[in-house]
């Protein structure tokens, strides 16, 4: 079990929070809430050890394409796969917008 | 050839150049690989090698020509194991809720039962799968969520459909839409007993 802590630039904080995903092999539990204006902050624990840059890279990419909101993402990461990930993200994501 | 059959039969000399060490002990140990949910050129599989630790998980091809044995998740579900651990005790327990269903064991529990190789510890899961041709009804799954939930371990089942896996838990859960798992990736879909469009 290993725990990460990322930060990347954002915008603003929504205004509702989302819970997604799911306990369980392969899959992934990401909890979002509103941060502080300007700053994305995102904890991983993970019961795959030494895989920081391999998360760091799938931020990366994700983040570049749209500047994301204000968060504070708390990860639960079961081994599952980057599609699987980036899927859970993005749902996420949306979830905010629906609130 | 299903996601999570185990087969025996490959070699290292299936593997590519660039696999880790820890892969061409437990291959040529003779141990099996499990079916991975991925497309393979023709005439192969996509498979998992397992190692002991659990981040030695290891992508890879093997010819179907190469297997010599194959262990389908169904074929264990009444192998009894000599060891006393709480995944072995939830199998245990289970059995009989399952009794009239299709269903198999993966994961450790599944690599252990089929091999006698100790892959499970105390803390193990237990993973299961449930064959679900037909469309499991969202509260028939929460009771049977209810019902694994009182299982001396953290039980994962996938119900299998015809268009892939999903998790019993998420299924039994309050989101709209779930993750199902097939050979061409991941997709959040509303029914998972419908093709992915």
């Amino acid at each position: 079990m290993e725990t990460l802590s990322f930060e990347f630039p954002a915008g603003q904080p929504p205004k509702g929070r989302a819970l997604v995903g799911c306990v369980g092999s392969g899959d992934l539990e990401v909890l979002l809430e509103p941060g502080t204006a300007g700053t994305l902050n995102i904890q991983v624990q993970t019961s795959v050890n030494g895989a920081e840059q391999r998360w760091q890279h799938l931020f990366q990419r994700l983040f570049q394409e749209q500047t994301p909101p204000a968060l504070n993402i708390q990860i639960h990461d079961f081994g599952a796969t980057p599609g699987v990930v980036r899927l859970r993200l993005e749902q996420g994501f949306e979830e905010l917008g629906h609130d | 050839m299903n996601a999570h059959d185990l087969l025996w039969g490959m070699t290292p000399g299936h593997l590519p150049a660039d696999a880790p060490a820890w892969v061409l002990d437990v291959i040529g140990a003779g141990h099996p690989v499990v079916v991975r949910r991925a497309q393979a050129e023709p005439g192969h599989v996509a498979v998992g090698v397992r190692g002991r630790l659990r981040e030695q998980r290891f992508a890879a091809v093997m010819p179907l020509a190469a297997v010599r044995r194959r262990v389908v998740p169904e074929a264990l579900c009444d192998v009894i194991s000599p060891r006393n651990l709480p995944a072995l005790r939830a199998l245990a327990q289970l059995r009989t809720v399952l009794a009239k269903e299709i269903w198999g064991v993966t994961g450790s529990a599944g690599f252990e039962l089929a091999t006698g190789i100790e892959a499970l510890h105390a803390q193990s899961d237990l993973d299961l799968l449930l064959r679900t041709p037909e469309r499991l009804g969202r509260g028939d799954a929460e009771d049977l969520l209810a019902i694994l939930d009182t299982a001396p371990c953290a039980v994962d089942l996938q119900l299998q459909t015809p268009y892939g896996a999903v998790a019993l838990r998420e299924w039994a859960g309050p989101s709209q839409r779930v993750l199902l798992k097939n050979a061409s990736g991941a997709h959040l879909v509303v029914d998972p007993w419908q093709a992915v469009a």
